[in-house]
């Protein structure tokens, strides 16, 4: 890793993660203490899209592991190729000894390579990708340790296997439940929070470059809004206010009004709730208030239950 | 950091490795060396004292993590503070909420030396006046009693904070205590020194307690629960300015705040924190029922009849998928004058779980048990099945007794608990004939799956309560005196359990 700070952080930028100083010190301290990066944080806020762009960054695979309930070693480190193990018994049954075929067996020819086994075996440094962790359960979360600390794994038939080059490990999680102190301890750590009104407006510059800047800014001012202010089942994330930018790009909207709104709002409140929270005139009223007093043009805009006129949003 | 001046040790470790190695030393390197050898103000030194702190306020920090901190430090600019910052907080705090607690302390901590003496200065002056009070009021009181018994006055002892209560107590207030001294003297008893000791240290203490209830209501909590001091000051001050802010955003002080001393302004918030956490909980406790296929023990039967086309040869194999059932709920909840308002939030709570369990049974007791399952069935919302329930319970408000409760319990209702219940309940432990109820808490263990005490006494006061001793033998005890406490016990016991 022979990238400094500043170059960590522009090489980000490139590559479309928007990224502010202190994000880019803990992914630059993983990267040279080679130390794993855990990420945490709401859903869509951009976890996952690190360890994409380290991948991008370094010109490497990226080997995605993604974590759910009841995942084991068999489907996160390897298997023996059980079938074909029963197929060379049966064609050697007559013609081996017993103890040559057993041995034959267990050789790296019957392994079937899981993400995690991979990325340790590769002659390239690769990003490991350990996604939403916080979904496997704990005797896993205490198997990943060896591979965390030594990066190591032990397979009983082969031995110890050490990594040929050190992956770049991103584990993520959303905070479905606490993980151990043990699988903490070992990983350098990162919370991703949203992101503020101006870090907003540069991602959709990246991401939704044809809406114009004051769509851009509006739509990241009423995010901002709804985060703060409204009580939602499910706060929208950085990717539904890309596809709300989007929906509204493709309904030729400029601007934010009632109207464009509640077209468009699906795409970025998905609870039947959470959008009639929206939608409540007194709430879509408060949201053009603050659209309006935040500098930004009036324009057209038009506002249910404004009953003075639009100058009265300027008040 | 403040750079000592060069000492005359110095000057002989300069004068022997010229002679041993005949190296000459710069001076500002004699000064680095001079200032590490002492071992403080040093950067290893400084970044301890704070992971000292940070354990104090309850971020588990381990040694591993320090070095891991130290050797970040050394990858980084020392002299951007943000950098500075960004590198120990990556090491050093492993959640939201410690790096919440990570950077109040280090904005506390890593300051600058004029800082530092403004707030020595100011810590000095709190103190003086701090001494000054409790001086005034030891006077005080000792003036009502100089001439009344000579050695009557050395018999009094009354703590530093009994003495503070004293000095903060209305002007009314004392003069009302002191003439109950007067009174005292006009009826002599045979030992006059341990009954006013008695007499002062209870009302001090009432009032003790009674100033803090109003201060956290209008306040919020003053002290982080787990704010331990070190006992050293410069440490001390910054794990007590951490605490003092640690809860003040509305959200997080309603869920680190004792739930009894809620204000009624609160409640609707309180409402909305209550089913936002339950409605989550309940939909993780539904995807594990989902997300029950997880390969347990091979199914030889249908591993035979796959494989019959490949000639008996076990090719593929299947697998028994693991079932798992959903539990019931059973609560009991002790609704006595202490412990009314803890069991309505907590009633709201597990109610809150209801589409991720088979069944909710709950009980309220307080002399004797009652059934309020059926207040719940009326398809009400919560609140107008709370208030039914308030205005026709015999239970709500009178004194405890678990014993006769559970006895009641067992006769009337003992066919509703299988090895699939989960036992709720949900007491300060205060009760009388607590060895009776121990006994019966240990036949309803026997019956049902779990047995989960919640209890709202707070942890710090459990040692001094014999009875739960007893109960803790047969029930797995959580704290549960705070929605975060509450809502750590059910996610971790019951979410972890399904």
């Amino acid at each position: 890793m022979n990238l400094s700070l500043i170059d960590l952080k522009k090489s980000m930028e490139r590559e479309g993660y928007i990224s502010e100083d202190d994000l880019a010190v803990t992914v630059y301290l993983a990267l040279t203490l080679q130390k794993p990066l855990l990420v945490e944080g709401a859903p869509g806020v951009g976890k996952t899209e690190i360890a994409k762009v380290l991948g991008r960054v370094f010109d490497t695979e990226v080997i995605r592991l993604q974590c759910y309930e009841g995942l084991d070693e068999n489907k996160a480190l390897y298997e023996w190729n059980y079938q074909k193990q029963l197929l060379k018994i049966q064609i050697m049954k007559d013609a081996c000894d017993r103890d040559d075929i057993e041995k034959d067996l267990f050789d790296e020819e019957y392994l079937l390579e899981r993400p995690l086994l991979k990325a340790i075996r590769t002659e390239k440094t690769v990003v490991l990708l350990i996604d939403e962790v916080d979904k496997v359960d704990e005797p896993f979360e205490a198997f990943l340790f060896e591979l965390l600390s030594d990066f190591q794994v032990s397979i009983p038939e082969l031995g110890t296997l050490t990594a040929r080059k050190i992956p770049i490990v991103v584990l993520t999680s959303n905070g479905d439940r606490d993980l151990s102190d043990g699988l903490k301890r070992r990983c350098v750590y990162l919370y991703i929070d949203y992101p503020d009104i101006e870090k907003e407006v540069r991602i959709l510059q990246i991401k939704v470059p044809e809406a114009g800047e004051r769509l851009r800014r509006e739509v990241a001012a009423a995010v901002n809004f709804i985060r703060a202010n409204l009580d939602l089942r499910k706060q929208p994330s950085i990717a539904e206010s890309i596809d709300w930018a989007r929906a509204l790009m493709a309904l030729d909207a400029e601007f934010l009004g009632a109207d464009s709104i509640s077209r468009t709002v699906n795409t970025l409140l998905k609870n039947r709730d959470d959008r009639m929270q929206l939608m409540n005139g007194n709430v879509l009223h408060q949201l053009m208030h603050k659209l309006n007093s935040t500098g930004l043009e009036e324009g057209d805009r038009d506002c249910p239950g404004c009953k003075h006129g639009h100058e009265g949003h300027k008040k | 950091m403040t750079v000592p001046a060069v000492s005359t040790d110095m000057k002989a470790i300069k004068n022997k490795t010229r002679g041993v190695f005949n190296l000459e030393i710069d001076h500002m390197t004699g000064i680095v060396a001079e200032v590490e050898g002492s071992g403080i103000d040093t950067l290893e030194y400084n970044v301890t004292r704070f992971v000292h702190v940070l354990r104090h306020l309850g971020v588990r920090v381990s040694l591993a993590e320090t070095m891991d901190a130290m050797a970040a430090l050394a990858r980084v600019d020392l002299l951007s503070r943000g950098q500075f910052r960004g590198a120990l907080r990556s090491c050093l705090a492993k959640s939201n909420r410690e790096a919440g607690i990570f950077n109040q302390a280090f904005d506390l901590f890593f300051t600058t030396p004029e800082e530092k003496l403004k707030r020595q200065r100011l810590r000095r002056e709190m103190r003086e006046e701090r001494e000054k009070l409790i001086s005034g009021a030891q006077q005080d009181l000792m003036g009502v009693m100089e001439d009344w018994q000579e050695e009557l006055p050395e018999k009094i002892i009354l703590t530093d904070m009994q003495l503070e209560t004293y000095s903060l107590l209305p002007e009314e207030e004392k003069e009302r205590m002191k003439e109950i001294l007067e009174r005292m003297k006009a009826n002599p008893v045979n030992n006059p020194g341990e009954l006013i000791n008695r007499v002062l240290q209870s009302s001090l203490n009432y009032w003790r307690y009674y100033m803090m209830k109003n201060l956290n209501e209008k306040e919020g909590p003053r002290i982080a629960p787990e704010a331990e001091l070190t006992g050293d000051e410069e440490m001390d001050e910054v794990i007590q300015g951490v605490a003092a802010e640690l809860y003040h955003t509305p959200g997080d002080r309603i869920m680190h705040q004792d739930m009894e001393s809620l204000a009624d302004g609160d409640l609707p918030r309180v409402t909305a924190i209550i089913n936002h956490i339950s409605s989550q909980l309940a939909l993780g406790m539904s995807r594990r029922y989902k997300r029950s296929s997880r390969p347990v023990a091979v199914d030889i039967r249908r591993t035979v009849r796959r494989n019959i086309k490949y000639g008996g040869i076990p090719l593929e194999l299947k697998f028994r998928s693991r079932r798992k059932k959903r539990p019931n709920f059973l609560l009991i909840c002790d609704v006595s004058a202490s412990m009314a308002r803890y069991a309505r939030f907590v009633l709201q709570f597990i109610y809150g779980l209801g589409s991720a369990v088979k069944e909710i049974e709950s009980f309220i007791f307080s002399e004797n048990l009652e059934r309020i399952t059926p207040f719940f069935r009326q398809n009400k919302n919560f609140t107008g099945s709370m208030t039914e329930i308030v205005n026709s319970s015999k239970q709500w408000g009178k004194s405890t007794n678990l014993y006769q409760s559970l006895k009641s319990f067992k006769q009337l209702y003992g066919d509703k608990v299988n090895r699939e219940t989960i036992v709720f309940v949900v007491s300060d432990t205060k009760t009388i004939a607590p060895v009776e109820a121990a006994r019966q808490l240990e036949n309803l263990r026997r019956k049902c799956g779990e047995l989960i005490w919640l209890n709202t006494l707070p942890l710090s006061e459990w040692e001094k309560q014999p009875q739960i001793g007893a109960f803790r033998k047969t029930a797995a005890m959580y704290p549960c005196n705070t929605l975060s406490q509450l809502e750590k016990a059910v996610r971790r016991h019951v979410l972890g359990r399904v």
